[in-house]
């Protein structure tokens, strides 16, 4: 309320009074050199020395404060840039699965996500507790949201079904001993990251059409839909819905790109498969079925 | 399109039902997030408007009546906020560690009631109201509500956007002391906050505003000086702004 006053009204309301003093000047000089006064002055200048020492003392707490804060708010983001960055490879890896390959790349990025566990969502667990876990999540939701993106990504290419955030949770709890409260993932970050993920399916799925592998193509789909038929009733009631309302039209957009892309499979049959696979030598030589060959 | 359809229909259930039981869940705990805060939203309407009445019987001080008067009535609201953080307080306390959770819904209002606090408080006794006498103040001592320090440095450079109005009229009514005194604490004040390494933000746009507060009551000041108006003598006036 004192904010939203215009500093315009201010500088107006000084000009007025130094216009309109010039007359009280004359009058008013009388009383300048009463000695009682200038007593009384002296007096609260001690004073007020004595409380601007106060003031320091207290701002002193206060810096002391900011300062902790803000080295504590820094140590949070660079964990999460770490989170973020090695979640990002565990994506990556994935990524480079194959029909072929897919059990040890599975397995490597299984392993990946257990190490950015270890090393980096640790060193947040220290740091996220008590009030500071919803203080700081600006800071530290990007890495989580990203973390969540990775280990339900992962998940979805082994068993096909979605990591749950209780699941995720609980792989949490090894890394807080009893002397800390366990970092358990909030609702909001683990909808953002599963936002994310549609994306990456949706590479998935075409990757998978063009090798082939038409019916992973069509269980993405189904998936991708699923989730965000359920998002679509979760999203209103999410605290600060605007971040996700973008994200929800992206994954529409994924969502209809697995669509068109399994049409067009559907459609046009095995002709498609042949043009796709030059996308990937080795699948151009094996994954082809056999009439085009 | 058609086919991809079928399929869907011919999916196992079990994997689309526990998917579907999770957000569920989803859906009823953030149903219940947010009827906590429309709770908290309402009483902090009520906060909003008994600052308004506060704010309103101080605004008085600029049409220089009695001060004394005017903060007794506008204390009588401090009573009232008190009862409403009291009950915010109750509202979080039934939800441990979430207090920035919903931390924006009350922000804002905290800051103007802070600076109301301190405003009050510097008319009364010319020093400033430490965090811990406001949070005093606003009866917030327990362990899930307390008053943001943040929020109360804000609320102390809205205090001091409202000074530099209070010396011209006070000026205007006569009290040229009044110019020194106030000089005097917002010189010591904008030292004070030069201590804290501020990020950028919110915090520190507000304390950088505050350096135009203290250039116009430093010209005020002047202009009461060169005149010959201020009633102490010079050498105690230049004491009182360089201690």
């Amino acid at each position: 309320m004192l904010h939203s006053f215009p500093s315009s009204l201010h500088t107006h309301r000084v000009s007025l009074f130094m216009a309109a003093s010039k007359p009280q000047r004359l009058f008013q000089r009388t009383d300048v050199q009463s000695s009682p006064k200038r007593a009384r002055t002296m007096a609260t200048a001690t004073t007020t020395t004595t409380e601007s020492a106060a003031m320091r003392d207290s701002f002193a707490k206060y810096a002391q404060y900011l300062n902790d804060l803000n080295e504590k708010r820094e140590r949070v983001v660079k964990a999460s840039r770490d989170v973020t960055m090695n979640s990002k490879k565990v994506i990556f890896q994935v990524r480079r699965m194959s029909k072929y390959n897919k059990l040890e790349v599975l397995e490597k990025a299984e392993k990946d996500l257990a190490a950015v566990r270890d090393q980096h969502i640790s060193r947040l667990v220290r740091e996220l507790q008590g009030t500071d876990f919803w203080k700081l999540r600006r800071a530290y939701s990007p890495g989580i949201q990203e973390y969540v993106e990775a280990a339900t990504f992962c998940s979805f290419c082994t068993s096909g079904t979605l990591l749950k955030l209780d699941e995720i949770n609980n792989t949490l709890l090894p890394l807080s001993d009893s002397s800390l409260r366990p970092l358990q993932i909030n609702i909001l970050d683990y909808l953002l990251g599963l936002a994310d993920l549609t994306g990456e399916l949706m590479r998935l799925a075409i990757g998978r059409i063009s090798d082939g592998e038409i019916q992973f193509a069509e269980k993405i789909c189904r998936f991708v839909r699923d989730i965000y038929r359920e998002l679509t009733l979760v999203v209103p009631h999410m605290d600060d819905s605007s971040d996700m309302k973008i994200k929800m039209d992206v994954m529409l957009q994924s969502v209809m790109k697995i669509e068109n892309a399994c049409f067009s499979v559907h459609v046009r049959g095995s002709e498609y498969t042949g043009l796709l696979g030059s996308d990937d030598p080795n699948s151009f030589l094996v994954g082809v079925p056999d009439i085009e060959l | 399109m058609a086919g991809v359809d079928g399929s869907l229909s011919a999916a196992p259930p079990s994997p689309t039902q526990s998917l579907e039981k999770q957000f569920d869940v989803f859906k009823a705990q953030l149903e219940e997030s947010g009827t906590l805060r429309e709770r908290i939203r309402h009483v902090v309407s009520e906060i909003e408007s008994t600052t308004r009445v506060m704010y309103a019987s101080l605004l008085l001080v600029h049409q220089s009546r009695p001060t004394p008067e005017l903060l007794e009535k506008a204390k009588s609201q401090i009573d009232v906020l008190k009862g409403k953080y009291n009950q915010l307080a109750e509202i979080l306390g039934e939800h441990p560690g979430q207090y920035y959770r919903y931390h924006g819904d009350w922000r804002s209002e905290t800051q103007t009631v802070v600076s109301l606090l301190t405003l009050m408080h510097w008319l009364e006794t010319g020093s400033l109201l430490e965090h811990n006498d406001a949070q005093e103040k606003l009866g917030l001592n327990g362990p899930e509500f307390s008053l943001d320090i943040e929020d109360y440095l804000v609320g102390v450079c809205f205090m001091s956007n409202e000074l530099p109005r209070y010396v011209v009229n006070q000026v205007t009514a006569g009290d040229y002391d009044c110019s020194r005194k106030v000089l005097k604490f917002l010189t010591d004040l904008h030292a004070a906050f030069r201590m804290l390494n501020l990020r950028n933000d919110f915090l520190r746009k507000k304390f950088d505003g505050m350096k135009y507060d203290l250039r116009k009551v430093e010209e005020v000041y002047y202009d009461v000086k060169i005149r010959g108006l201020s009633s102490n003598g010079e050498s105690v006036g230049d004491q009182g702004i360089e201690g």
